[in-house]
């Protein structure tokens, strides 16, 4: 058994701990890696030559994962789905003040909270496809695990709402400020948001490969092990945003800083400290404004 | 042992190598028509069928299989390995033939037409 190969593997897959299908790759991955290696070594290579051409076979393991990430998550919530503790299909909410409201296993799909007042609420594994959060306010709530495609957000307050490894595929917040939320691990590239504000918006973990973030405003924001290759911020706004990469080891460190090269700054406003960040990963900043 | 042709080989360029990894998924099911197979084994395999000429990278693999087995073309099961770790072994389904034969044959209607006007 070859420790190398594993600690190697542990640190590429850390990201995504907890989630099944991953580990079982990332399981089928050692053990081929580990074949690969011994047959090497038996050839004659010495260590390092096979540990380096053991690793070289992996190929963009990255991708892969996201994907297998990605594919079990749904699968995931469409089990939730079938399985509702109360049945609430198209239930009227507006205008109702519910704090501290559980939903958790419910059927909530297509259900109207317009205008609502759920602080404090916790909505978890639950079916609100489709939903109307428009004006609501969910400030201090919890959505987890819950399939949240096609809901609206329209002028919904968000203050510390937490959307953990929700399903948020053409969600459409317009008109929000987003304000100390948690979007982690959740697959954002289908996302609606329209003259956002960010402030302080966790997005450990997120999906935003290819997304068009043009013209938002992102302030004290923290992109931590968040998939950003070929993002599009042009004409947005950044003040004090962190971009941190999955890990220290270095190989991973340098296909972090090619994905952020990737990355379209073109028209953005930053602050120095930004700047500062994204010049030392080497991103395109040629045409950005620092204020 | 594998046997890779340094000499004369032909560079692949980027239009050939997404040819090639775009059939990743057919090269997978034919291999499992001879008979159930794990990871390793099928990229070795290809690596020596192709003469050395392919390296199927086992990212590239591992999306094809996750892939298959999601859309039901493959199965997988656990083989009970005496020598150290278990190994997943995969299993073509009917439904995985039926999409072998289909490529393959979208394939050989491919290569006519491109033999003829490349």
């Amino acid at each position: 058994m070859n420790e190398k190969l594993d600690q190697y593997l542990n640190g590429v897959f850390a990201p995504y701990d907890g989630v099944k299908s991953v580990a079982e790759l990332k399981a089928d991955l050692l053990s081929d890696l580990q074949e690969r290696f011994l047959e090497l070594k038996a050839e004659g290579k010495d260590d390092e030559t096979a540990f380096e051409m053991t690793i070289d076979s992996i190929g963009d393991i990255e991708q892969t994962v996201q994907e297998v990430a990605n594919l079990s998550r749904s699968l995931e919530r469409q089990v939730l789905t079938n399985f509702s503790a109360s049945n609430l299909t198209k239930s009227d909410f507006a205008g109702v003040t519910a704090h501290k409201g559980k939903f958790e296993a419910s059927a909530l799909r297509g259900s109207d909270f317009a205008g609502a007042d759920l602080t404090g609420s916790s909505f978890k594994s639950s079916d609100v496809r489709e939903a109307n959060f428009d004006s609501t306010n969910l400030t201090d709530c919890t959505l987890y695990v819950s399939d949240l495609t096609d809901a609206s957000f329209n002028k919904s307050i968000l203050v510390r709402t937490e959307f953990n490894t929700s399903e948020l595929t053409r969600a459409k917040f317009t008109n929000v400020k987003l304000i100390d939320v948690k979007l982690n691990m959740i697959d954002l590239r289908e996302t609606i948001f329209e003259n956002c504000i960010f402030n302080g918006v966790d997005f450990k973990y997120c999906d935003l490969r290819g997304m068009c973030l043009d013209g938002l405003t992102f302030i004290g924001v923290k992109f931590d092990k968040t998939s950003l290759n070929e993002a599009k911020f042009k004409g947005a706004t950044l003040r004090n945003v962190s971009f941190l990469a999955p890990f220290t080891w270095s190989t991973w460190s340098k296909k972090y800083y090619r994905a952020i090269k990737t990355i379209s700054f073109d028209g953005a406003t930053m602050d120095k400290l930004t700047y500062a960040a994204l010049k030392g990963m080497e991103a395109d900043l040629s045409k950005v404004t620092v204020i | 042992m594998y046997i890779v042709r340094m000499d004369e080989s032909i560079t692949p360029n980027k239009i050939s190598s997404d040819l090639l990894r775009g059939h990743t998924d057919t090269m997978i099911l034919k291999l499992l028509l001879s008979g159930d197979k794990y990871g390793y084994e099928i990229s070795k395999l290809i690596h020596a069928i192709s003469n050395g000429e392919y390296e199927l990278k086992e990212a590239t693999m591992y999306s094809s299989l996750k892939r298959l087995e999601n859309d039901d073309c493959i199965t997988s099961y656990w083989g009970d390995e005496t020598q150290g770790g278990r190994r997943r072994y995969y299993r073509i389904t009917e439904k995985g033939k039926e999409l072998y034969f289909e490529n393959k044959n979208s394939w050989e209607y491919a290569k006519r037409v491109l033999d003829n006007l490349l």
